[in-house]
């Protein structure tokens, strides 16, 4: 299966002009008081305005190309295998910045046969975490084109209220898996 | 005169968006609480129009403040959605019996719920 196809559709400007939902988490994200309401907030954007309650973080670890789990909600990612679930190009993507979008149905379907999706946590235009989406309440069937924009947002917003202003410095170096070879898959 | 809606959830977030829906479209006055056992009280200071609240919540959920409400003459005839991210049939039941008047599943589409505000409030 040709990975490539999965690259996220982007969303139109009148889904990201009329929703609300992303009013409501730039500010619950930049309201956060510390690490642990900034996880509360990325897990309650996710259940309450993606439909997920499966979810967890991994953390780039810059200098042994490892993803580590930070942290999960509704699943035990200790055994989940990052990188065979994202492929090569699917763990490029999301090293580059992109989101790794695969759907239910229709031309962005993943193999899974259920939608799920990879956003970068990003800071100073590195991923420094990776925020895995990976199943769906039974009453959302797919990610739809308005979601894509909600994934924008925590990709670029989420970071700071996570790891503080300081993300890249204070964690250890992304240099090595976003530039360098042998991404491990 | 301004609608009001007692819009009641213990996610920030779900209560940050769902003041924003009502702000931006609706005419409808926002108040909030964040339980169940605050929803009660709020409920009789306040007296809303309708009562939008989330089912599982700390202290006492959707299901028990909608029974406490039908139970006070003063909160008794106002409409309450519930919010639930389980959609399943069973769960549904529960909340009917429990005297609630409708339902609406997480995660919320804003011109739904518009909608169903306005088939209660009107426009």
């Amino acid at each position: 299966m040709n990975r490539e196809k999965h690259k996220a559709p982007g969303p139109s400007e009148a889904d990201a002009m009329n929703d609300p939902r992303l009013g409501a988490a730039r500010k619950r994200l930049a309201e956060s008081r510390g690490q642990e309401d900034a996880i509360d907030g990325v897990r309650e954007i996710v259940a309450n305005f993606l439909g997920s309650e499966e979810l967890g973080l991994f953390r780039v670890d810059r200098r042994s190309t490892t993803f580590p789990v930070f942290w999960s909600f509704g699943i035990d990612l200790e055994e989940y295998d990052l990188l065979r679930a994202l492929g090569n190009a699917g763990l490029e993507r999301v090293m580059r910045g992109e989101c790794h979008v695969e759907l239910a149905a229709g031309e962005h379907a993943g193999e899974m046969g259920r939608a799920r999706a990879f956003v970068p946590i990003r800071s100073a235009n590195q991923t420094i975490a990776i925020l895995a989406i990976l199943r769906l309440l039974p009453q959302k069937l797919d990610f739809d084109r308005a979601d894509m924009e909600l994934f924008k947002l925590l990709s670029d917003e989420a970071a700071k209220a996570l790891f503080g202003p300081g993300a890249y410095d204070a964690g250890a170096d992304s240099q090595a898996v976003t530039e360098g070879p042998g991404l491990g898959v | 005169m301004t609608k009001k809606i007692l819009v009641v959830d213990d996610s920030k977030t779900a209560l940050m968006m769902e003041r924003e829906i009502l702000e931006r479209r609706t005419t409808y006055q926002c108040v909030t609480a964040s339980d169940g056992r605050e929803a009660v009280e709020k409920a009789q200071q306040e007296r809303p129009d309708l009562v939008l609240m989330d089912v599982v919540m700390p202290h006492m959920n959707g299901f028990e403040a909608c029974k406490m409400m039908r139970q006070q003459a003063s909160t008794r005839e106002i409409p309450i959605v519930l919010v639930t991210t389980r959609g399943e049939e069973a769960y549904m039941e529960a909340g009917f019996q429990s005297g609630c008047n409708d339902y609406i599943t997480k995660p919320i589409d804003s011109a739904e719920l518009v909608a169903l505000l306005q088939s209660y409030l009107g426009e």
